[in-house]
């Protein structure tokens, strides 16, 4: 059984927004983003400290309480990407809802660092997924996450949500058939008691 | 029940001492945040330092570091002269997005070309933009901050210390020896042997 995975589409409501209530949705979406961690190796730790007291991205408006991809919309690929997590990072890319943003922190995310030859890295994330924000570093500071969000949350700002325009930029990572395993799960049985 | 209230009674106490501390967020984007001189944030080059001897790119572990350049040859000065010829730089980028920020290619670099600077805010929406250019690698360069000393600064109690330990009373070395300034470091080896 497969499944579409669509393409990026804005509701009927959003692409007739006359500006100042384009301004209003981006302003809104700019200071909550719900982030969700996807967290895979050193740089993760670094995501962690900025999420700490001394530099806590919530003054940002970067929510770290997202119970999962599905309400989440911003992830983070802070750590290096590997073929065999591959699918992982594009399912749960695929769950979570638009509009949705993509941080990649740390040279490994960005194009596989000091692994750009391995024969099991992904070189990059945006390989997979399409990314708005490259943060550099090896690994970053966490000042600079902070730095990437606000860039980010610029480009947010200036943003027009329209379908083409979406299409345009998601064209390449989406609208594929997906097999129905990919994106979804169904209830998982519990093993066989065997007393 | 006691277990419990005493419990509560500690945790209350933490809470009644970081109530008087002040917060230790650090208000990022509104104040820079200072950082210490060996932070490794961005690597800065200082182009008329380079000669374009590829020792960088060669010791690259990621091999991040692009060099072009071409030679030139400088007619001679004086009659009968010989012609010289020089490397010119034609383009140094460092490819921030693979660089590991390891430091080799600055401790390598035998005419101080490179140097680390705390710099960290170079994001971008386009990965090819963090392909630094020598030009933008050369816009770091007023960032890098001094060196630091080379001998560190001892306490001033444990520096007179020092000085007094090498005073020998009768050593009939004891007219070579320079007397010792405050504050210098005796090296080890140079001390005198009995």
């Amino acid at each position: 059984m497969t499944t579409d995975l669509p393409m990026p589409r804005v509701g009927a409501g959003q692409a007739a927004a006359p500006k100042p209530m384009r301004l209003v949705l981006n302003w809104g979406r700019r200071y909550s983003l719900w982030v969700f961690n996807f967290g895979l190796a050193c740089c993760a730790i670094e995501f962690i400290a900025a999420s700490m007291a001394r530099h806590d991205f919530i003054r940002l408006g970067v929510i770290p309480f997202a119970p999962g991809p599905r309400q989440a919309d911003l992830m983070v690929v802070s750590g290096t990407v590997t073929d065999k997590m591959a699918p992982a990072v594009r399912r749960l890319y695929d769950q979570m809802p638009e509009p949705k943003y993509v941080i990649s922190f740390g040279a490994c995310s960005n194009s596989g660092g000091p692994y750009w030859d391995s024969y099991c890295v992904t070189k990059g994330v945006d390989q997979l997924i399409p990314v708005d924000v490259y943060v550099p570093g090896c690994p970053p500071r966490p000042e600079a996450l902070l730095q990437g969000i606000l860039v980010l949350q610029q480009q947010i700002a200036q943003e027009k949500l329209q379908t083409k325009s979406l299409r345009g930029r998601l064209g390449p990572y989406a609208g594929r058939r997906a097999s129905a395993a990919e994106v979804s799960r169904p209830l998982v049985a519990p093993p066989e008691q065997t007393t | 029940m006691t277990k419990f209230l005493s419990g509560l009674a500690k945790g209350m106490a933490t809470t009644a001492r970081t109530m008087t501390t002040h917060a230790h967020t650090q208000q990022y984007p509104h104040v820079k945040p200072e950082l210490p001189s060996r932070s490794r944030g961005v690597i800065a080059l200082l182009e008329e330092n380079c000669t374009s001897c590829m020792l960088c790119a060669r010791e690259c572990p990621d091999w991040c570091i692009y060099i072009d350049s071409h030679k030139e040859t400088t007619p001679p000065t004086t009659e009968g002269g010989r012609a010289r010829q020089h490397n010119v730089l034609d383009r140094f980028a460092i490819d921030f997005s693979l660089c590991m920020y390891c430091g080799i290619c600055i401790e390598v670099c035998p005419f101080d070309a490179l140097f680390w600077s705390p710099e960290f805010e170079y994001s971008t929406t386009d990965i090819r933009d963090l392909l630094q250019e020598k030009e933008t690698l050369g816009q770091w360069m007023p960032t890098v901050p001094a060196p630091e000393p080379l001998v560190p600064e001892l306490p001033q109690t444990e520096a007179q210390q020092l000085v007094v330990d090498v005073e020998p009373e009768d050593d009939p070395a004891a007219g070579r020896t320079t007397k010792r300034g405050a504050g210098e470091v005796p090296r080890p080896g140079t001390e005198e042997q009995p």
